[in-house]
């Protein structure tokens, strides 16, 4: 039985993983892949002690650095379906830990840092068209609309980032905006707003995809006027925001509204005794990989130190 | 030994991971850059009946999209 199942590969798993080898907890990894959702930009900034870095890179950084510690298991290309809490006896039982394949794990504790996933439209034609014109990464697939028409949805940074993954190759873009305002960075905000391809469409939801073969048109609604329109697109990337990876615990753990988990900010413990969450599955108020990370470090602080007084450390047994 | 042909475009991250998966495993492939060779393009759209990047042919037949190990190793193996 391990000591902690971290679940998870983005920056607060492996932050956690870093700090859990160094405080020698016999730690199991369980991750589809490393890097979480930075994964796909190309270009991150903000990353501390790199002045810029890509998602790919940073990653491999990041795979490597968990890799190095002794008392840590990886288990990767492995996604988690389900964990079960054991109570079988004192002081708290353990967690039983299943993944699609069908492989399990037991654990004493848990951290859980799975992040979240792109959010979808929610509109008919949006799985249909799904890979045949809508489009979820912007980096690997612009190249792919050349001299198309595209729409971008989304007036946050993905969404302007998408804008200006697509300037070299589409022949015009329209971004379609819910609200009155764009909200992503504004050195990125002035690049789209004064390129002469991209026209912005506040007020505007899409309501429809349309095609045959291949995505050819989008209905729209103005959200103010209720006035309707459609137009004709090859392409339709979507970047709306995410939604917290909270499936497997969600009868663990108290959830909030927007389906994160419910946790003290102090140590990232969750409302389930043995399980600890970090990064943007939780509710932490901002999604960044800095927090994410510095989060999960308290978590594995929390966590030794419960170990320790629970004594279900290996030195106890 | 079968023969492993990737379609990428520069940015994609997980056409980056794939090739790294085969290096790490010594299998040979070869990259075909859909963002600048057009008629490549064309055919794994036509083939895949998608507009989506990474798409993996192994010995002539195309994967769907995307990357998963797993399902490289079962049409590999």
């Amino acid at each position: 039985m391990y000591e902690l199942a971290i679940i998870g590969g983005g920056p607060a798993a492996v932050a956690a993983g870093v700090y859990a080898g160094r405080k020698q907890i016999k730690t199991v990894l369980i991750t589809e892949g490393f890097g979480g959702q930075s994964l796909v930009s190309n270009d991150i900034q903000n990353w501390i002690g790199d002045l810029n870095i890509s998602g790919i890179e940073l990653a491999k950084k990041m795979e490597a650095h968990v890799r190095s510690q002794q008392t840590v298991d990886i288990k990767d290309f492995e996604l988690v379906k389900t964990i079960q809490k054991i109570n079988d006896g004192p002081p708290v039982g353990h967690f039983l830990i299943t993944t699609e394949a069908g492989e399990t794990f037991e654990s004493k504790t848990v951290l859980f840092t799975t992040g979240s996933r792109r959010r979808r439209l929610g509109v008919p034609g949006e799985d249909e068209f799904d890979g045949r014109g809508v489009v979820f990464c912007s980096t690997c697939d612009a190249p792919l609309f050349r001299d198309k028409i595209v729409a971008i949805v989304g007036g946050g940074n993905a969404g302007l980032e998408a804008v200006v993954d697509s300037i070299p190759y589409a022949s015009q873009i329209y971004l379609i905006i819910r609200g009155n305002e764009l909200k992503g960075d504004a050195i990125t905000q002035e690049k789209v707003k004064t390129h002469p391809k991209v026209k912005i469409l506040f007020n505007t939801e899409i309501t429809k995809i349309n095609g045959e073969k291949f995505l050819t048109s989008i209905d729209l609604v103005n959200s103010q006027t209720k006035e309707t329109s459609n137009l004709d697109v090859g392409g339709v990337f979507v970047e709306i925001g995410a939604v917290p990876n909270s499936e497997p615990v969600k009868d663990l753990v108290e959830l909030n509204k927007g389906r994160e988990i419910v946790v003290d900010h102090k140590t990232q413990l969750s409302s389930q005794v043995g399980l600890w969450a970090a990064g943007d599955v939780s509710d932490v108020l901002f999604k960044q990989n800095n927090i994410s990370a510095g989060d999960a470090v308290k978590a594995i602080l929390s966590i030794y130190d419960y170990l320790h007084r629970n004594q279900l450390t290996g030195a106890h047994q | 030994m079968a023969t492993v042909k990737i379609y990428t475009t520069p940015a994609c991250t997980y056409c980056i991971k794939a090739k790294d998966y085969f290096k790490a495993k010594n299998i040979p492939f070869e990259e075909v850059n859909v963002a600048e060779d057009m008629v490549a393009q064309q055919e794994m759209i036509a083939r895949t009946g998608q507009l989506s990047v990474p798409v993996i042919e192994v010995n002539g037949k195309m994967l769907d999209p995307g990357w998963n190990p797993q399902k490289f190793e079962a049409a590999y193996s």
